[in-house]
C-alpha cells in the first residue's frame, strides 16, 4: 500500500493522458488504410478542382479556396476517426474495456482528438505546400492564424462524431459521417464559395459548422466574406457547445 | 474503505429494468474480501446486470450500488478493481505488452509488466499484436488487464470460456492465490465444475432474485446430498416418495433419485423393486443441486 492508495482524494497516476495519446498515435500510424485516404483526399481535391481545373489559377483564387479546403481537411479525420472509429471500437467492446477501468473518460477523448489533429496537420501540410507552389503568399501571422483555425476546426466535428459513435452502429456512423463530410463541405461553401451557391444551398449550409469555419478562414486571409467574423465565431461557439452536450449525453447513456 | 461488514462491493435493494422488463427487483448482494464468490444461474437470471451495476457500466433505477463505498460510475471507485469482461475486445494493432502497459498506467501501484505477463501466462507473447492472438490467448490478455493494477476486487465474467483445460487450471491457481492474499473475487461462470473448484461461496440467482447463498458443500447437502441411479421399472412418482427422496426422474434408461439420505432411500428402493439392477450411488454434484434448487423455485412460482 502506498500513500496514493490510502489517500481519500483520488489523483490519477500522472501520465495517463500522455500515454493514452501515444497509444492512439501508434494505432493511427499502424492503420495506413485509414490514415492515407484522410490525408491524401483533401490535397487531391484541392489540386484537382482548384489548381488543375482552373488551368493557371491566380494566387488570389488559390488563397481564397485554400481557406475552405483547409477546413475540409480537418472534418475528415474528425468525423471518421471519431464517428466511425468510436462506433467500431464500441462494437468491438473496446470502449467497455475502458469504461470498467479507472481511466478518466477525458483521456480517451483527448487521445483521439490529438490523433485527429495530427492527421489533419499532415493533410494541411500537403494542401499548404500545393498552395505555395501555386503562388499563394501570406504573411507569417496569417499563416499561423489560418493553421490554428484549420486545426481547431477538428474540435466541433470530433465532438459531433463522438456523439454519433456512442449512439450508432459502425456502418450507420460511416454513412452519416460521409453525408456530413461531403454534404457539409458542399453546402458550407468549402469547395465552391458560398457566394456562388444557389440561395437555398447557402441557407442549408448556414446550419453547418463548415460554413462558419470556412467564412472565418476567408476573413483571416482577407477575401470577400459573408457576415461578420464575430457572428461566425459566435455560431461556431454555440454549435461547439451543442456538440459537447451531444457527446456527453452519448457517453453517459450508452450501455456499453 | 469497506461499508458493510467487510463488503468491498455491494448492491443494496437494487431494482433495474432493461428494455421495459424488470431484471432485478430489490436485490441485495455483497462481495467480501479474501473470498471467491461465484454468481450462478440460468441465462436471464440477472447475473450480467448485477456485474454491470457493480462495475459502473449502468446505474440502478432504485437502490444503491457501491464500490469501496463510492459510486462505481466514478473512476476513483474503480481504481482498486480489475475486471475481465467476456464481451470486450482488444485493440488489434497494439502488442500485448503495449496494451498491458497502457492499462497498468491507470492504477496507482501496478505490478511490473513482466510479473503481470508471467501470472497470465503471456511472457512468450509480449511482442505479438492482439490481432494475431487465438481466442484463448486473447482471454489471457483480458485476465492480465484485470490483475495488472493489484486489484482488491477482481471481477471475472466467464473467465475460462474459450480456454483449454490447461490454461483454465493455471488461471484458477492464480485466482486462488490472489484470494488467499486478501482480494475479493466475483466470478460468473457457466462451468459449474469451475465454480465448485474455485468458489468459497456460491450465490445462485433466478429471475432477478437470490435463491441460495452458501458454500458449495452446503448447497449440495441442502439441495440433494446423493444421487441414486439404477435400472428399475418403478415410476418416477413412486421413486420420489421413497423415504428421504427429494425427486425422481428418468435419465435415459436409468431411474434417477436425488436423496438426502442415500442409505434409507436405497434400502426402501430394494424392498419395493427386488428386480432392480445396476445400482449406483454418487454424491450430488453442484449441477444436480442447482438444478434441484431452480426446479423447486419454479414449482413455488407455479403453485
Amino acid at each position: 500500500m502506498t500513500a496514493a492508495t490510502l489517500s481519500p482524494i483520488y489523483r490519477p497516476p500522472s501520465g495517463i493522458w500522455y500515454r493514452e495519446v501515444v497509444a492512439e498515435l501508434k494505432r493511427t500510424a499502424r492503420l495506413p488504410q485509414f490514415l492515407l485516404p484522410t490525408v491524401l483526399t483533401p490535397a487531391a481535391f484541392y489540386g484537382l478542382f482548384t489548381l488543375a481545373v482552373a488551368k493557371s489559377p491566380s494566387p488570389a483564387f488559390a488563397a481564397a479556396t485554400l481557406a475552405g479546403y483547409g477546413v475540409f481537411a480537418a472534418t475528415g479525420p474528425a468525423l471518421f476517426g471519431f464517428g466511425a472509429g468510436v462506433a467500431m471500437e464500441r462494437e468491438q467492446g473496446l470502449i467497455e474495456l475502458k469504461r470498467v477501468s479507472p481511466m478518466p473518460a477525458g483521456a480517451y477523448v483527448v487521445a483521439k482528438l490529438v490523433a485527429s489533429v495530427v492527421t489533419t496537420a499532415l493533410a494541411l501540410a500537403l494542401i499548404d505546400a500545393l498552395a505555395i507552389l501555386a503562388g499563394v503568399r501570406l504573411s507569417a501571422e496569417t499563416w499561423v492564424a489560418l493553421t490554428l483555425l484549420h486545426l481547431g476546426s477538428a474540435i466541433p466535428f470530433a465532438l459531433i462524431g463522438f456523439g454519433m459513435g456512442m449512439r450508432m452502429s459502425g456502418k450507420g456512423a460511416v454513412a452519416i459521417a460521409n453525408a456530413l463530410f461531403l454534404g457539409g463541405s458542399v453546402l458550407g461553401g468549402l469547395w465552391i464559395p458560398s457566394a456562388m451557391l444557389p440561395g437555398w444551398m447557402r441557407s442549408l449550409g448556414e446550419v453547418t459548422p463548415s460554413y462558419h469555419l470556412g467564412q472565418l478562414a476567408r476573413a483571416i486571409i482577407g477575401v470577400d466574406t459573408i457576415g461578420t467574423p464575430g457572428g461566425h465565431l459566435f455560431a461556431v461557439a454555440a454549435m461547439t457547445a451543442a456538440a459537447i452536450a451531444w457527446a456527453w449525453t452519448g457517453w453517459r447513456k450508452s450501455p456499453a | 474503505m469497506t461499508d458493510h461488514l467487510g463488503d468491498v462491493a455491494r448492491l443494496t435493494r437494487v431494482s433495474k429494468r432493461l428494455g421495459g422488463r424488470p431484471v432485478l427487483a430489490g436485490l441485495d448482494l455483497g462481495v467480501r474480501a479474501g473470498e471467491v464468490t461465484a454468481l450462478l444461474g440460468p441465462n436471464g437470471a440477472g447475473k450480467t446486470t448485477s456485474v454491470s451495476l457493480l462495475t459502473g457500466r449502468i446505474a440502478p433505477d432504485d437502490g444503491a450500488a457501491t464500490l469501496f463505498g463510492l459510486d462505481p460510475r466514478r473512476p476513483a471507485a474503480r481504481r482498486r478493481m480489475g475486471v475481465m469482461l467476456q464481451s470486450a475486445g482488444l485493440p488489434d494493432v497494439l502488442t500485448v505488452a503495449e496494451v498491458v502497459t497502457l492499462q497498468s498506467g491507470y492504477y496507482p501501484d501496478p505490478r511490473p509488466l513482466a510479473e503481470t505477463l508471467a501470472l497470465a501466462g503471456l511472457s512468450d507473447l509480449a511482442e505479438r499484436r492482439c490481432a494475431a492472438l487465438s481466442g484463448g490467448q486473447a482471454r489471457r490478455v483480458h485476465y492480465a488487464l484485470a490483475i495488472c493494477g493489484r486489484p482488491d476486487l477482481l471481477v471475472l465474467d466467464e473467465p475460462t470460456a474459450a480456454m483449454d483445460r490447461g490454461a483454465a487450471r493455471a488461471l484458477w491457481s492464480t485466482v486462488r492465490t490472489l484470494a488467499d492474499e486478501g482480494a475479493a473475487i466475483l466470478l460468473t461462470s457457466h462451468d459449474l465444475a469451475e465454480a465448485d473448484a474455485l468458489a468459497d461461496r456460491i450465490v445462485v440467482m433466478d429471475a432477478g432474485r437470490i435463491v441460495a447463498d452458501d458454500t458449495s458443500a452446503a448447497i449440495r447437502a441442502r439441495a440433494g446430498g446423493s444421487v441414486i441411479r439404477c435400472r428399475s421399472t418403478l415410476t418416477t412418482a413412486v421413486a420420489a416418495h421413497l423415504p428421504a427422496a427429494r425427486e425422481g426422474d428418468r435419465e435415459g434408461a436409468d431411474l434417477r433419485i436425488v436423496t438426502a439420505d442415500a442409505v434409507a432411500t436405497a434400502r426402501a428402493l430394494l424392498d419395493v423393486d427386488p428386480a432392480l439392477t445396476d445400482l449406483r450411488i454418487a454424491d450430488a454434484t453442484l449441477e444436480d443441486a442447482i438444478a434441484a434448487l431452480l426446479a423447486a423455485g419454479q414449482e413455488r412460482i407455479a403453485a
